[in-house]
């Protein structure tokens, strides 16, 4: 059985059909990379996928639940965790903090035994910020773990923002271009990172625009072209694939 | 294992305080050791009555600090809030003899009883929507205490609220209810500090900064805002249990709009995401109103133009970066002034 199964979904936002009938599946253990144009509805399928959005109609299910109309926090209590296009790190906090929000699901404790720092909910935080230092460490963010997030570089951000994802311990992880904005050097080191969340267990599920580093990475590609999934198949055939040559490559082939 | 939990309550945590408001330093040692000292030092019965009202005005404003300065959210009804502490309290001792103490919590627990029966509904809304539900429920309850003559004495109120008392000990003088007042907000703090250092205080901002990337890691949002409005109630329930036996007294005219948005001034004043800000603009706007009283009609113009004044000065608020913003001033000053020289 699949991981995610996407199945016939439709988006239709007031007469702009975003999405039309897609389907996919993600299996676990593996990278599945999501290219296609501008406006071609990969971030409308992300949010979609969490919850943010529901779709028109269609069928998504994680683990053999069906999530379609779940709420976003249920579904990354499922396990589903993403990042977003637009950067969405929690300025008002810390480096650590971000990432030791990210565990909120996992720390008990309610607003009384918070509030009165039980013996629990001290020995509780003072795991997380551990777990957190250690998510840092693996990202190269330990240096800064004090820093207020907003006076990190756009990159870092980036970096920290999967942190963030990474700390709910995700089995499926939605990675809605990453590396946009990142230097030549940040690119490499995100590629490396997330080739080792795969040998973790972690499945990935990724938009990128930066074809060099999915057609690396990637197990499997899918291409999207206004709501239409028009080609999947391993990276080699995807960017030989005439259809997507004259829809997305315009005419150049890319090699990986 | 008692005292040694009573002991991380107070003691820095140098490892796990990693917002900065919720270690304790020396200054903060300073200033509850200064607002222990000041009545004694300065014994004049006007002092101590207008630091009772500050000291109320505090604790609302702490409350609302959850809600506002961290969660982000709008509440024009806190003032109802705060009444209905007061009429809980004036109705349980008045008519059922109930002790003050008791009705101090059962106060507290009404108030966010109805925070959690008004908040489910109502904190769907985001932004205005919200600021005009809470507007219309803070109105809602005036019209209800006002009408409902026979349980809160309508217009004219409830008279005859005895003295706090605790275990024999009556608060029958304002340097009493002075520390009574002062010592209930130090515990409050001390709740504010543990919430906003553990996992609920990095919810609050998370929500606070973007409710989706908060989704995404599992939090309910719905639940946060409402954990936020209902504790902000809870500490507004306190607060008015506590002008009910100071004042002796409860009647509608004390829990109107007025209230609410000096309330929220409070809070935006003392910063946006900190504690000890909104407390401290709270006894400087006490104050303020206080003494600007007796200039009568020019009163408000003149409170109105010292808030627009200290806004411009202080935008982040003033409990935010002082230091920094005192250093800006000054290099400002400086810089302004060598330019001047070189024009010359």
């Amino acid at each position: 059985m699949s991981l995610l199964s996407v199945e016939q979904v439709v988006k239709n936002y007031d007469g702009v059909l975003a999405l039309n009938g897609v389907s996919l599946e993600i299996q676990k253990g593996t990278i599945k990379g999501l290219i296609g144009p501008n406006g071609a509805g990969k971030t409308t399928l992300f949010h979609l996928i969490s919850g943010i959005e529901r779709p028109t109609s269609g069928k998504i299910s994680f683990k053999g639940t069906d999530i379609t109309y779940m709420e976003p926090h249920e579904i990354s209590l499922l396990g589903v965790g993403r990042t977003f296009q637009t950067l969405q790190v929690w300025g008002n906090m810390t480096v650590v903090e971000n990432v030791m929000a990210g565990m909120h699901a996992k720390l008990k404790g309610g607003f009384l035994s918070c509030g009165l720092w039980l013996p629990g909910v001290r020995r509780m935080e003072k795991e997380a910020l551990n777990e957190a230092k250690e998510i840092l460490e693996f990202l190269g963010l330990l240096g800064r773990w004090k820093w207020p997030a907003s006076q990190l570089s756009f990159g870092e951000q980036k970096i920290l923002e999967l942190g963030r994802s990474l700390a709910m311990k995700p089995e499926l992880l939605l990675l809605d271009e990453p590396a946009a904005g990142l230097t030549v050097t940040e690119v490499r080191q995100l590629a490396k990172r997330i080739s080792r969340l795969r040998k973790e267990g972690i499945s990935v599920f990724i938009v990128e625009h930066h074809m060099g580093m999915v057609m690396e990475i990637a197990d499997e590609i899918a291409v999207l072209e206004n709501g239409e999934l028009i080609a999947v198949g391993r990276p080699d055939a995807v960017s030989s694939d005439p259809k997507v040559i004259k829809a997305y490559l315009k005419g150049t082939r890319v090699d990986a | 294992m008692l005292p040694l939990w009573l002991l991380s309550l107070i003691l820095p945590d140098p490892h796990l305080d990693l917002r900065q408001e919720a270690r304790l330093r020396k200054r903060d040692l300073f200033y509850s050791g200064a607002l222990l000292l000041l009545p004694l030092v300065w014994s004049s019965p006007r002092l101590h009555y207008v630091m009772i009202l500050a000291g109320i005005n505090a604790i609302l404003a702490l409350g609302l600090s959850l809600f506002l300065g961290y969660t982000g959210q709008i509440s024009l009804g806190h003032a109802a809030f705060f009444g209905t502490g007061a009429y809980t309290t004036a109705i349980l001792t008045t008519r059922y003899g109930s002790p003050p103490f008791a009705a101090f919590w059962v106060s507290a627990a009404a108030a966010a009883a109805l925070a959690y029966l008004v908040g489910r509904p109502i904190l769907k809304l985001k932004g205005y929507f919200l600021a005009l539900a809470t507007l219309g429920f803070g109105e809602i309850f005036l019209v209800v205490v006002r009408e409902a003559q026979d349980f809160t004495g309508g217009v004219i109120g409830i008279f005859g609220i005895p003295w706090f008392s605790l275990a024999g000990f009556s608060f029958d003088t304002y340097l009493k209810q002075y520390y009574l007042i002062w010592g209930v907000l130090m515990g409050l703090v001390l709740f504010c500090k543990n919430l906003i250092r553990s996992k609920i205080g990095r919810a609050f901002l998370a929500v606070a900064a973007s409710e989706d990337a908060a989704a995404t890691v599992g939090m309910e949002v719905a639940h946060i805002k409402l954990g936020a409005f209902v504790v902000g109630a809870a500490f507004a329930g306190f607060a008015g249990s506590l002008f009910a036996c100071v004042m002796s007294t409860a009647n509608p005219e004390a829990f109107g709009l007025n209230l609410s948005v000096l309330i929220i001034m409070m809070v935006i004043l003392g910063g946006m995401g900190n504690l000890y800000g909104p407390i401290t603009a709270a006894i400087f706007l006490t104050w303020l109103l206080d003494i600007l009283g007796k200039y009568q009609e020019y009163s408000m113009p003149i409170y109105a133009l010292i808030l627009i004044l200290l806004l411009i000065t202080f935008p982040d608020g003033i409990g935010t970066r002082l230091n920094i913003r005192l250093i800006y001033l000054i290099s400002y000053w400086g810089r302004k002034r060598r330019r001047e020289k070189v024009d010359l």
